[in-house]
């Protein structure tokens, strides 16, 4: 076998080599840090509770909203399911009793959820995108 | 009576588009420039004519009724015109009327058959979207409800930052529509060699500034006026912009070899149709809705299908006579294997791997949610731990590469040269470890690796042997420069920088470690198109006392609130204020987001090294 040969191989078995690893390397950090969103029905669907960060959105139903000590708690619901919600940081401006919300946090049970972030990004109709497809999914969705 | 002349400008244009093309294949040339010309001054007309429309708010015009409203101020009636789906596609096919035309002024150099070639690449690009715009997404359409206002603005898009972060961007993205054109051409014209490269290089580095700039702005603008506190958020909007830009750099690499050495040319026109297949594709994402946020405008799946069906119109086009033109006779090359040419070749490999990384998050949830009809989100520490181990190597290579010689092994006589700049730098990085007490691992080699790429890079300026070695690395290294600067800052900014959430009654106090924040007062005003709740709160951290005055602001057309941040620069952090306000519970009580953000200026001015350095290719002489 001629060197330039031996040459091709050893590069071609690094490289494989290289590859395999970065690729199992993505993909554990991607698996790592993905996080899942759930709407009410959902969670209640769900066999085993997730023992890490979720999301889970829906819509704020009225008059469910109550403040005490700088805590909040409320309700989100798909107009199907409930799930109640504590959550003591910042509510953003577009929060409102109504409309929709998506709330990143731990399941407590299959009805409590512990909210450590609400996010606050929406579309021109106060309508996150998860929220509106979970909705559709259901049958509960009317645009404005 | 304005729609029927906003219909018959895009008309116009699109009727001499058509004859461009009709001329071309008649192969009568005499008139082709000039009719070209012309269908691109009725497109740039046709714009400009928009922009009017909403000057005067007539809203039997379709975009400016539903994108315009009296009350808003002059300069956010002319933003508006491209804050919309229909104005920013007019926007766009206007500037790849631009491109081309001045190409048509700027091309003596080329021979005229490759000339025409181009222009008829880029004509038929202007031409199919202008199809697009006018059948599916027409600005001018007519309100026949016989509207007396319009519905107005989003309010976050209502900044000065508006005005330019869009048409950066767009001058970003579709200057590369342009390279498409050149290397469509180059390649059936069997004249895409060495000479095309020095020649089409200019091409590439002007739309990279553009675009650099446009990504820069749109991180300035999340920063200042969005208040997310930061600068950057591995939002997919922002990997949509970031997707071509990691390409082009890989482009201009490639060009290198390209042009130093007649090699690599399958590869580099790859790249170049990938880079502009990837700026449709991140304006496609960001446009449809699939995304989710401020930037997204139209909701019709129908006109996002026929996007669609474009790009891969494109897309299949270029791949075809990319595949029947590209069967280059490569001349064997005895490249060593420590070359420049080799180290251009890893940085290219490292940036195709980014890219991936990039694409994967960025795509995948996508993907999930249509396939699986799952939704997720994939968060910003996935990109963060897996970017930075191959950031450092790149680094390294990026600051050792430049040393090296064309096609020699040069390596044996610089390793007293790399090892010294290595010591350096490790010094640098462990003094700094030290003043700042924190040991954290990652944090040293962040800092280690980026002095390497500054130390080579600085030694390199100073060290050119006369005037037109200087000159021809000045660009290089200015760009090479920034970035390590720039990921000094990151690494800097992302170990020290603070975040307290909280939420306060008026004269209440906060109070944690060294820091005392207090609510001292607020008062309602008023103003043209929004009420405004100012606040007025006090700051005491270690020595320093001063107040930050954030606000929030009700917008009434539409109604929707904004925070408006308050922040106090120092040359070191920044100390940065944004309140939120719920109208649930107590009605005073506020919730406050108090960032210490380090090296903020650090990461804008970099940035603006990066961007010096493509200028200063453009505007010295070799």
């Amino acid at each position: 076998m001629s060197t330039n040969t031996n040459k091709r191989i050893v590069i071609f078995l690094i490289s494989i080599i290289t590859f395999l690893i970065i690729s199992k390397f993505l993909f554990s950090a991607l698996r790592e840090n993905t996080i899942y969103f759930f709407s009410p029905t959902e969670v209640s669907d769900l066999i085993k509770l997730p023992n890490k960060k979720i999301r889970i959105g829906g819509m704020v139903k009225k008059d469910s909203i109550n403040e005490e000590n700088k805590k909040y708690n409320f309700i989100i619901t798909d107009f199907n399911k409930e799930i109640s919600v504590t959550y003591s940081g910042i509510l953003p401006n577009l929060f409102v009793e109504g409309q929709g919300a998506v709330v990143e946090g731990n399941l407590i049970s299959r009805k409590t959820f512990v909210g450590t972030k609400i996010l606050a990004k929406h579309d021109e109709n106060y309508m996150p995108k998860e929220v509106a497809d979970s909705l559709k999914k259901i049958g509960n969705f009317k645009r404005k | 009576m304005n729609n029927i002349i906003g219909n018959s400008l895009v008309l116009l244009s699109l009727m001499t588009s058509l004859s461009t093309s009709f001329l071309f294949f008649k192969k009568n040339y005499s008139h082709y420039l000039k009719t070209y010309i012309a269908s691109c001054i009725f497109c740039f007309f046709s714009f400009i004519f928009l922009i009017y429309c909403f000057v005067i708010s007539d809203f039997y015009v379709s975009a400016v009724y539903q994108n315009s409203h009296t009350t808003k101020p002059l300069i956010y009636k002319i933003a508006g015109s491209w804050g919309n789906h229909e104005g920013s596609m007019l926007l766009f096919i206007c500037i790849i009327a631009l491109y081309g035309f001045a190409f048509c002024y700027f091309s003596k150099n080329f021979d005229n058959k490759f000339k025409y070639l181009t222009v008829f690449f880029q004509n038929n690009l202007t031409m199919i979207f202008l199809i697009y715009l006018f059948f599916l997404s027409n600005p001018f359409d007519y309100v026949s409800s016989d509207p007396t206002q319009g519905l107005g603005l989003n309010p976050i898009l209502q900044d000065p930052l508006l005005l330019i972060h869009p048409p950066f961007l767009y001058f970003g993205y579709i200057g590369f529509s342009l390279i498409l054109s050149l290397v469509l051409s180059g390649l059936i014209n069997n004249s895409f060699d060495s000479v095309w490269a020095k020649l089409s290089k200019k091409w590439v580095i002007i739309s990279w500034i553009f675009l650099t700039i446009g990504i820069l702005l749109g991180s300035i603008w999340a920063y200042y006026e969005l208040g997310w506190g930061g600068y950057w958020f591995w939002d997919p909007v922002e990997n949509a912009s970031l997707m071509p830009w990691i390409l082009s750099v890989a482009l201009i690499h490639s060009l290198l070899i390209m042009e130093r050495s007649n090699t690599f040319k399958s590869w580099t026109a790859l790249l170049a149709i990938s880079t502009f297949a990837l700026s449709l594709f991140g304006t496609f994402l960001v446009r449809s809705g699939i995304l989710n946020s401020v930037h997204t405008f139209a909701n019709d799946p129908e006109r996002g299908l026929f996007i669609l069906g474009i790009i891969i119109l494109i897309i299949f086009f270029s791949l075809a006579i990319y595949i029947f033109k590209s069967d280059f006779v490569e001349k064997k090359n005895n490249i060593m294997f420590l070359s420049k040419e080799n180290f251009l070749v890893f940085n290219n490999l490292f940036l195709i791997l980014f890219l991936i990384i990039v694409i994967i998050g960025t795509v995948y949830p996508i993907v999930l949610s249509a396939v699986a009809n799952q939704n997720i989100s994939v968060g910003p520490f996935y990109y963060n731990t897996i970017l930075a181990p191959f950031v450092f190597i790149f680094l390294f290579l990026m600051g050792t590469g430049p040393l090296m010689k064309w096609y020699k092994n040069d390596f044996n006589a610089k390793k007293n040269l790399i090892i010294s700049i290595g010591l350096i730098s490790c010094i640098l990085a462990l003094i700094i470890s030290y003043f700042s007490s924190e040991t954290n691992i990652i944090y040293i080699l962040g800092l280690i690796f980026s002095f390497y790429l500054i130390v080579a890079t600085i030694f390199e300026l100073f060290s050119s042997k006369n005037q037109f070695n200087f000159k021809q690395y000045l660009s290089k290294n200015l760009s090479h420069l920034g970035f390590g600067l720039l990921i000094l800052s990151i690494t800097l900014n992302s170990f020290f920088s603070k975040e307290y959430n909280f939420m306060i009654n008026v004269n209440d106090k906060y109070v944690s470690d060294d820091l005392e924040i207090t609510f001292e007062e607020f008062n309602i005003s008023k103003d043209i198109n929004f009420d405004q709740f100012s606040t007025i709160f006090k700051i005491k951290t270690n020595d320093k006392s001063f107040t930050l005055s954030p606000s929030i602001r009700k917008y009434n057309q539409p109604e929707q609130l904004t925070s408006e941040i308050s922040i106090k620069n120092t040359l070191l952090k920044d100390f940065y204020l944004a309140i939120n306000y719920s109208s649930i519970g107590n009605k005073r009580l506020i919730g406050a987001r108090y960032y210490e953000n380090f090296f903020i200026l650090g990461i804008w001015i970099s940035s603006l090294i990066i961007v010096l350095g493509g200028l200063s290719r453009l505007f010295i002489r070799k």
